[in-house]
């Protein structure tokens, strides 16, 4: 194997790639993914969220208040967000259907401390984005609530639970979603992008006949395949790092950059070379692309049950948790892919004489 | 297919079911060992041990305090403590999600259960007879109260019993419940605790899970629906592309069969493949058959994506990058609307909101069925017609650039004889593209900050409709520059605003009156109105575009593109928001 040819090969694949210029798109589809999940995310998020809600609007909502008097009542009338109305249950379901209540609560006459549950009946309007937003804030109420008739109740308790007090005031933040889901996915897509890549650029050689041309050349299979291998592989570094840094410029801090792009080149290359095995089977693409998904899939599932797999390492390594295990698994995924290549080498090297003699 | 696929294929079906049935068991161990915590109450460890992201160290109080620098969080004496960084915040929070399902747990377990749960409250929703008129003049759908006297109604008041207070539940059936929908921690409620548990007793619920509605598990099963259709059509794909290797395909087109004879009978094994997927898996789930109903429009819609894709693509790599860009795009559009499907009358553009509606039991309506699916007839219908007329030899086997290629294919449906009229259909068909992607917009910008939200719409819904617009101008021009002279440009501009109200209009009779009443709908279709100030706007932005093209050729139509879709924001501005009024 001749490092001029693998070079030549690598050269051919990656301009043939920055020709025709779609990669673009599969960058951009990246840009999409991380803009459109964080966005479910946090936009969800900021929909139901109460206090994020509160910075926009002013707004108060009318609720009918039905029934006895009791401490719920105070808890919706100290909220910024209500105004209760004293009403009779009819008229007030009546006027919530003309939406000029945004719900109605109906209090029985239960005393707080008695044997029975109190059981408030909560009207709200049906598929409608205003009762999801009032549900989520008259959940505070209701808590609230709760929380004083377990207190009235509480030496009723049989097990008493272990008591913790929080710190208080800690805000929603993504921290867990940025780190523990966004980053390894996002740095997983590039290995997904170029496995796929090696199994369309072997196959075209195939299903083009192009291969015969660059065969009748002093070129070797070996080196076709390993050229095509490492053009894919250094797509992959290239992209890490340009979300590793777009990361920074938005003010997330990644700590530990280099081990995770080592992370994630090897584990890159175990998934190429599988593509690579793959494709030199089936020589055909639908059928090659069809299985190594499916394989793809499969080892993502399995790695994923086993703590310490690369993308948990991301994770540990991204938010700067001390781990022990990062040379362990990344020797281990090295050996696996040294073995994989040879696996590779050897199979290019059968089926480039069964190519010929074909 | 190739040699041996299925055997492999089988087999790794079998080993995906498996392992997945593993995982769901294991978990997705994505962010274990992600935290440290101190203790020093070895009793802590049951209450947090469960939980893989903690690593746990057990110390004595003062030697805890004494390296407090390395835990993420310490609990001292039934004290929490965090250093105030962004992880130490994330972990004191993720600790108090699992110190409140332990206090469910404990709680669950009292003997007195409503000692420990003294509050149940059952929601009632109410259907209101006022569906969406009160947002058509863009204010909020319940007015917001101001005065101090409780509201009148204006209609009849119904007598309503007021409802029993008894519980009606047995005592044991609830403990079984709560115990059971502790269990129900899905891998969602990690990011956030907006979504809480379900309660199994449907409307009876405690305060902790008086939750926004997130059909979560009908959304899975969606996707199970969904999945095989990208399979196939990648296979239709790949099929449509084998005819172009090598130029397979001449003998096809040699044949006496018309376009459409080819291409149909391409699609037909996979279009019946898929609809018997569908089939199988909806008997295999015990749902009704009617969920085909709108998978269909969703199935078209593929073939006929996969059939352009397919024909458009110069090689393998441009074929999956083009496909998966498609796919994900196609997936956003199609599941994201899902997710409020028992909140928002929007969740509607998306067909597979009906899956979801079927798979909950309710039936939807004739209209409600038409209003989901339209766009994707349309846009298959559109895109079939373009496959079609393009299935000949020139354009088969040219290795142009992409994007001449694509308007190659434009150009087919242009004819230099007619060309308003061709501009007229060119124009009409880019159409139900134009909503589609508007409808994308709308759902993607729908949730942020109303300010924000509404500007980014107007900027985007602009330029998306400047482009469509001159699509018919571009192909013209690009072809041949002096082909129009200036009287042409400005009867073809005249032609291309047309046909845009024509279509729109034409198109919003018969979908989308619902969201076009909503403040957002406003925006988007708001050159509805009076029929000539649209029209003037259109003809106007599109003859900057085309005298851009004229003047400068294929360089100038960006520049003529952004000045267009400046005119129409402020345009837009000036009658929506009354600014500069």
């Amino acid at each position: 194997m001749k490092a001029r040819n693998v070079g030549l090969i690598m050269k051919k694949d990656l301009g043939g790639l920055l020709n025709e210029k779609t990669i673009l798109l599969a960058i951009l589809l990246q840009l999409f993914v991380a803009m459109f999940s964080s966005f479910l995310m946090v936009g969800l998020t900021t929909m139901y969220d109460p206090s994020a809600l509160q910075k926009h609007s002013g707004v108060k909502y009318g609720i009918g208040y039905v029934g006895e008097d009791s401490g719920l009542r105070t808890y919706l009338e100290n909220s910024h967000d209500f105004l209760v109305y004293d009403m009779e249950l009819s008229p007030g379901i009546a006027a919530l259907k003309e939406r000029k209540l945004s719900a109605v609560v109906y209090i029985p006459d239960i005393p707080p401390d008695g044997d029975d549950p109190v059981k408030v009946t909560l009207y709200l309007l049906q598929n409608d984005i205003q009762a999801a937003i009032v549900n989520v804030k008259l959940k505070e109420a209701f808590l609230q609530y709760e929380e004083d008739l377990r207190e009235l109740r509480s030496a009723r308790l049989d097990i008493l639970p272990i008591s913790l007090e929080f710190p208080a005031g800690s805000g929603t933040d993504f921290y867990e979603f940025i780190y523990g889901l966004l980053i390894p996915l996002l740095l997983f897509m590039p290995a997904i992008i170029s496995s796929a890549l090696i199994i369309d650029l072997i196959t075209e050689e195939y299903q083009q006949r192009t291969l015969e041309t660059l065969l009748s050349t002093p070129m070797s299979i070996t080196e076709v395949v390993w050229g095509k291998i490492l053009a894919c592989e250094v797509l992959v570094p290239i992209q890490a790092g340009a979300w590793l840094a777009l990361l920074s410029l938005n003010g997330i801090r990644v700590e530990n950059m280099l081990q995770i792009l080592l992370q994630v080149a090897s584990f890159s290359l175990v998934l190429i070379l599988v593509g690579a095995l793959v494709a030199l089977y089936y020589r055909e693409r639908s059928a090659a692309q069809f299985i190594f998904s499916t394989v793809v899939v499969v080892l993502m599932l399995l790695a994923l049950t086993f703590p310490g797999n690369p993308l948990n390492l991301i994770t540990l390594l991204a938010t700067g948790t001390p781990v022990q295990a990062q040379w362990i698994v990344f020797s281990g995924v090295v050996m696996a892919a040294a073995l994989l290549g040879i696996l590779v080498s050897q199979y290019a090297k059968r089926s480039g004489k069964r190519h010929l003699t074909e | 297919m190739g040699k041996d696929v299925l055997p492999l294929a089988v087999l790794l079906f079998i080993i995906l079911v498996a392992v997945t049935g593993n995982t769901a068991q294991s978990g997705l161990h994505l962010q274990d060992n992600l935290y440290s915590v101190g203790v020093d109450d070895p009793s802590l460890v049951g209450v947090i041990g469960s939980d893989s992201r903690f690593v746990i160290y057990e110390g004595s109080p003062v030697s805890l305090y004494q390296n407090r620098e390395s835990f993420d969080v310490i609990i001292i004496r039934g004290d929490v403590f965090a250093p105030d960084t962004k992880k130490g915040r994330a972990a004191v929070k993720t600790l108090q999600r699992d110190y409140d399902s332990y206090i469910n747990i404990i709680y669950s377990q009292q003997e007195d259960l409503f000692a420990s749960y003294p509050l149940w409250i059952d929601v009632q929703n109410v259907k209101s007879e006022l569906d969406f008129v009160a947002t058509q003049s863009g204010s909020r759908v319940a007015a917001p109260a101001r005065s101090s006297t409780p509201p009148v109604p204006e209609g009849p008041v119904i007598e309503i019993v007021p409802p029993s207070s008894e519980v009606g539940i047995p005592l044991e059936d609830l403990r079984q419940g709560l115990v059971e929908s502790q269990g129900t921690d899905s891998q969602i409620s990690r990011y956030t605790d907006m979504f809480g548990e379900e309660s199994p007793f449907g409307t009876f619920k405690t305060p902790h899970q008086l939750s926004p509605p997130l059909p979560f598990d009908s959304i899975i099963l969606i996707f199970v629906f969904i999945f095989p259709l990208y399979f196939t059509s990648q296979f239709f794909m790949m099929s449509i592309m084998n005819e172009r290797l090598e130029r397979r395909g001449e003998v096809l087109l040699s044949t006496p069969l018309r376009p459409w004879v080819i291409i149909a009978g391409k699609a037909l094994p996979y279009c019946a493949g898929m609809v018997a997927i569908t089939l199988i898996l909806s008997l295999w789930v015990g749902e009704s058959v009617s969920i085909l109903l709108p998978i269909i429009p969703v199935i078209l819609f593929f073939l006929a994506s996969a059939l352009i894709i397919g024909m458009i693509s110069r090689s393998f790599k441009e074929l999956s990058f083009i496909s998966i860009f498609f796919s994900t795009v196609a997936t956003s559009y199609l599941f994201f609307p899902t997710i409020f499907a028992n909140v928002h009358i929007i969740s509607l553009i998306s067909p597979l909101t009906l899956v979801i509606f079927t798979i909950q039991g309710e039936a939807f309506t004739i209209s409600q069925y038409f209003y989901s699916t339209a766009l994707f007839f349309l846009t298959s219908i559109v895109l079939f017609y373009i496959g079609i007329t393009n299935f000949r030899e020139e354009r088969l086997f040219s290795h142009a650039r992409l994007l001449t290629r694509i308007s190659d294919f434009i150009a087919t449906g242009l004819s230099l004889r007619h060309p308003y009229l061709s501009i007229f259909i060119v124009t009409v068909l880019a159409i139900p593209f134009v909503f589609m992607v508007q409808m994308m917009l709308l759902v993607l910008f729908f949730n942020l900050p109303m300010p924000l939200s509404l500007i980014l719409l107007i900027v985007s819904a602009a330029f998306v409709e400047e482009v469509a617009k001159s699509v018919g101008i571009f192909t013209l021009l690009s072809r041949k520059q002096k082909f129009l002279g200036w009287g042409r440009i400005i009867i073809i501009s005249a032609v291309t605003a047309a046909a845009f109200l024509f279509g729109e209009k034409l198109l919003l009779l018969v979908t989308l009156s619902q969201i076009t009443e909503s403040v957002f709908g406003n925006i988007l279709f708001l050159s509805l109105g009076v029929l000539w100030i649209p029209f003037l706007l259109h003809f106007v932005t599109v003859l900057i575009v085309a005298v851009s093209l004229r003047l400068k050729g294929t360089a100038g139509y960006v520049p003529g593109l952004i000045v267009a879709s400046i005119v129409h924001c402020i345009y837009n501005l000036y009658f929506i928001l009354g600014w500069f009024a």
